[in-house]
């Protein structure tokens, strides 16, 4: 069993087991070092992309709350904690998003978001499930993140992006461009991707292949 | 003790050890509670709580006082004594007249005679079959406890097994979260490194990563390192190719 079909089949987990559409799991203490285990599809792959952009979501407020979080009919909630995410969901048919928190013990390692086109709650014996297979997806999503950010090769691909390299080969860049400390350059790629509407990865991609310089976007007009 | 007072004093273990079992509780504490409850309980002269370290050796964790002779009595029972069989057995040990146990554990019992202890109760510190250490009580009288008193005495160090069961759980979550965390914050500078390089000297991220492992070999440093003191700014990205020849591509 090569290591890509563990971590996938740790997403196919819950998609075989809770009725939903699709599902992700990410691993990380911040919001910076989240690494993404396996993305089911590619729905769950640009929920996965935009929480990670965004930095909002049902999967940072289930980190904060330690508790499952998500809603059951995503485009007529309103959602005063993510509202981006919340339309942005919306606006690519998810009906109802579950993220439920994935720990070791009593210590956070991440969170398993599960997302349906159909809106409604999940049952208890749903998410009872979801919650056992929480459980036991923990240590094995957190040896393959660990797995991953250890080899110097990047194995990433579009359904797990892991670490997102680029991303920080990119912050590394941009920190030298403008003379700046790692936090404000991966902010300041952040803010220029947000602005421009485009993901953090596209950004990223394009200034580790020289087509953006910092340097140039930030001159004085 | 009457029943009153009985029930009363027992409420009141109970709840002592359960309060020492609250969210950030420290296991020594608990245990300090545990042998100080039931040493009151059954009428003890003192108690000591043993716990096994990593190699399976009992070593001393709460004692009702420390006095050098309980401490060498003690470590006496835990070498060749009623501890150490309490232990390996998995089953209390009860030696209702240390005077006549038959110079089972001469040593021991001299130790103990001395200090005045004539009878002394071992109660194994276990869950599902795993032992973890012993609670040893000692009397100035001879004759065994009471089964209430030992059934008490067992209920309470279940719970106290738990809680430390419970501890050591908590420890290695942290632990394997801790290895996670800094292995994806240690990726994550590399890639930052490597991005600096690459802009500064005009690499590809190849070439950045080769230069940046060949400084760190050579300078005794982890990757890890040379990466954060380049995002740091303690070392210039020239620096590292400098320092080498055969480093640059």
């Amino acid at each position: 069993m090569s290591d890509t079909s563990t971590a996938a089949e740790l997403c196919d987990l819950y998609v075989d087991n809770v009725p939903v559409s699709g599902a992700s799991i990410t691993v990380f203490r911040n919001p910076g070092t989240q690494s993404t285990i396996c993305t089911s599809n590619e729905i769950a792959a640009q929920l996965d992309e935009l929480q990670f952009d965004l930095g909002e979501g049902p999967r940072w407020e289930a980190a904060r709350s330690g508790r499952p979080t998500g809603s059951d009919d995503v485009s007529s909630e309103t959602h005063p904690d993510w509202p981006v995410f919340g339309r942005a969901a919306a606006e690519l048919g998810v009906g109802a998003l579950f993220s439920f928190p994935i720990r070791i013990g009593t210590v956070l390692l991440g969170v398993a978001d599960l997302y349906r086109l159909t809106p409604g709650a999940l049952d208890d014996a749903a998410t009872s499930r979801a919650l056992s297979i929480s459980h036991r997806v923990a240590v094995p999503a957190a040896e393959t993140a660990r797995r991953s950010a250890d080899s110097p090769l990047s194995e990433e691909g579009r359904t797990a992006p892991a670490l997102r390299r680029e991303v920080h080969q990119a912050t590394g860049m941009i920190l030298v461009q403008l003379d700046v400390d790692a936090d404000v350059a991966f902010g300041l790629l952040k803010a220029h991707a947000f602005a421009q509407s485009r993901s953090v990865e596209d950004v990223s991609h394009d200034v580790v292949a020289r087509r953006i310089d910092f340097r140039e976007l930030t001159r004085e007009p | 003790m009457d029943g009153t007072s009985r029930e009363a004093r027992l409420n009141a273990a109970f709840v002592a050890v359960a309060d020492s079992l609250t969210e950030h509780y420290d296991v020594v504490d608990l245990l300090h509670t545990l042998v100080s409850e039931c040493t009151q309980i059954v009428g003890a002269t003192a108690g000591g709580l043993m716990l096994a370290d990593a190699q399976g050796r009992l070593q001393l964790i709460a004692s009702t006082d420390e006095s050098a002779e309980l401490v060498e009595v003690m470590q006496l029972a835990a070498g060749v004594g009623p501890c150490v069989d309490c232990f390996n057995r998995g089953a209390a040990v009860s030696v209702p007249d240390i005077a006549g146990s038959g110079g089972q554990w001469p040593d021991f019992s001299a130790a103990a005679l001395g200090q005045g202890f004539h009878s002394v109760h071992a109660t194994p510190m276990k869950l599902r079959g795993e032992v973890i250490g012993t609670m040893n009580l000692f009397l100035a009288a001879t004759g065994a406890l009471t089964d209430r008193d030992e059934a008490v005495v067992r209920a309470l160090a279940d719970v106290a097994t738990i809680g430390v069961l419970q501890q050591r759980i908590a420890t290695e979550s942290h632990i394997v979260a801790d290895q996670l965390q800094r292995a994806l914050d240690s990726r994550v500078l590399i890639e930052q490194a490597k991005g600096a390089m690459a802009e500064a000297l005009n690499l590809t991220m190849e070439q950045a990563f080769t230069a940046l492992r060949s400084y760190a070999r050579n300078h005794n440093l982890t990757l890890n390192e040379v990466s954060s003191m380049l995002t740091t700014r303690r070392l210039s990205p020239q620096a590292v190719v400098d320092a080498k020849s055969n480093a640059a591509p």
